[in-house]
């Protein structure tokens, strides 16, 4: 049965003081914001780097075993939402969020939750390859040695070796995990800061532009990854390649100037978008 | 909700990318399709001058102009190779590269059709010494009204595609059940067993050709479910195609 666009269109917009006072109302997004199997739900999400409001009135839902990408020209807000995800924006002096994001029903922006554990649970992986200045062994052991996720050698062997495979690295580093992980080509590297991510047991990766630094061969074998840990991870990708998104992800959503325009299915965003705004974007129509 | 910044193409769907390159690599598609179109109109009506009136000439001419076309529709398959390869065109470039390279599919065996009218019209005044009048007033005037009709719908179905027009691929289909009706009209009036003047050979040769021009019509029909895959994004091929015609036309008379 189709769907009408009066439908999909899913108000998320009361008006704030602060937009009145900016002179602009968000817009409202068009398609279904809410995921059947939702691992995160944001909700009214508002972001303000001081008077400057960054993201409007956004609500999204992450679902479980899903990858889901965030596509929009520089300065729409995408990574800033993602920094939401798992409190990065705290790092971040004179920047404020409202609204509702929970993690399994759980609110994570609730005063007595210590974001560092959320970041364990909400891994991040981000645009240019960060391994620690530390052999390939340690890079991975970091996480699970400082959390206490280990009580013994072997155990952590066990969650590096595992992590790696994952990771799709183990092959090509086993005989040299005593290696300097900064040695290794800039795909491996980025596949390095999967591999410590995943070694915390994430529930949720977070990945900002993770191969915009990357020849398209690593690039291939990351977006091979992706679809890997989908099966265990829920997924939320930041992306300037729209090819890459339209790859990868099972749901889109479109961001501009702080709103999100238009959330759909993949297929569907790159194939029949219903705003004009998403299909003058992705059909390289914009400015 | 706030206002949405004017439209960077105006009116073309094809138009308006950032890279003007794009642009014109569409346009240079468009036009081969176009053009591909105008020559079938062309070939049309001099094969059903050739078998209505008999002139041979006018046949020739069409069986010697049939292979420009098939270069052309060559040429648009390399502007449709290269297009993909160079944009990876997704929304409505992907709906238009998908639809021309359809349409091309269509305009091409439109032509296929004049050449199989061509054909028939000598054919049907082989070993015959009296070419002249072979069809009476009442036969041409059915094969007239015909080609009218095919002619008229293929004539707009190609408008349609230079500009993407939903109005004018809807009025394609309005003239689809008089096409029908036209041609079971004549196609009786030629099975009678009482038609008198014709070898069967030469029956088989105007039914032959009156099933052809009928043709022309459907891929006129095909050519405007094109348009308005580009235009609306909805495939109304097969599946309820009645009644998302009728939603579309409350919809362009709203």
């Amino acid at each position: 049965m189709s769907t009408t666009l009066d439908e999909m269109t899913v108000r998320t917009r009361a008006t704030t003081s602060a937009e009145l006072a900016s002179g602009r109302e968000s817009r409202e997004t068009v398609g279904d914001v809410t995921s059947a199997n939702p691992r995160m739900v944001c909700r009214h999400v508002d972001v303000f780097y001081g008077s400057t409001q960054a993201i409007k009135d956004v609500s999204l839902d992450i679902g479980k075993n899903e990858v889901v990408s965030m596509i929009g020209p520089s300065g729409c807000g995408k990574s800033t939402f993602l920094r939401c995800l798992n409190r990065m924006n705290d790092t971040i002096d004179g920047c404020r969020v409202t609204g509702s994001i929970t993690l399994d029903g759980l609110d994570i922006y609730d005063k007595g939750l210590d974001p560092v554990p959320l970041r364990a649970q909400v891994g991040m992986v981000f645009q240019k390859p960060n391994p620690f200045p530390k052999s390939i062994y340690e890079n991975v052991a970091y996480g699970p040695r400082i959390l206490g996720l280990t009580n013994s050698k072997a155990e952590l062997d066990d969650i590096i070796e595992g992590s790696l495979r994952k990771a799709g690295l183990w092959n090509e580093v086993k005989d040299r995990l005593d290696k300097p992980g900064t040695g290794l080509s800039g795909g491996q590297q980025q596949r390095l800061c999967i591999a410590r991510t995943i070694a915390v047991s994430p529930e949720v990766i977070l990945m900002d532009e993770p191969c915009s630094a990357l020849d398209p061969i690593a690039t291939a074998i990351i977006e091979e990854l992706i679809d890997e840990l989908r099966s265990n991870y829920s997924i939320a990708i930041v992306t300037h390649s729209m090819q890459q998104a339209a790859r990868v992800s099972q749901r889109t959503a479109y961001f501009h100037l702080g709103d999100l325009i238009e959330v759909g299915e993949t297929n569907q965003i790159f194939t029949n978008p219903k705003h004009k705004l998403t299909e003058d974007y992705i059909t390289g129509r914009f400015g | 909700m706030s206002s949405l910044p004017a439209s960077p193409r105006q009116d073309d769907l094809a138009a308006g990318h950032t890279v003007r390159r794009y642009d014109r690599e569409l346009k240079t598609l468009r036009d081969i399709i176009l053009d591909m179109g105008h020559r079938v109109i062309e070939q049309v009506q001099a094969a059903v001058v050739a078998l209505i009136d008999g002139e041979e000439i006018q046949a020739y001419r069409v069986l010697d102009r049939e292979p420009r076309i098939d270069y052309l529709s060559l040429d648009a398959d390399e502007e449709i190779f290269r297009v993909i390869a160079r944009r990876q065109p997704t929304a409505v470039d992907l709906r238009i590269v998908l639809a021309l390279s359809r349409i091309a599919g269509d305009v091409e065996r439109a032509g296929d059709k004049a050449v199989r009218i061509a054909r028939q019209a000598l054919a049907l005044r082989d070993q015959v010494s009296a070419v002249d009048n072979l069809l009476d007033d009442d036969l041409q005037s059915r094969f007239r009204q015909l080609d009218h009709r095919a002619c008229c719908m293929f004539e707009r179905s190609i408008e349609a595609v230079a500009s993407f027009d939903v109005e004018r691929a809807l009025g394609v289909f309005e003239d689809e059940p008089e096409l029908f009706g036209t041609s079971d009209a004549l196609r009786a009036y030629l099975s009678r067993e009482d038609l008198k003047g014709f070898k069967p050979y030469q029956v088989v040769c105007l039914l032959t050709s009156a099933h052809a021009i009928e043709r022309i019509g459907n891929h006129a029909s095909n050519i405007a479910e094109q348009v308005i895959y580009v235009a609306e994004g909805k495939d109304i091929r097969y599946r309820n195609r009645e009644i998302l015609i009728e939603t579309l036309r409350r919809k362009a008379s709203a």
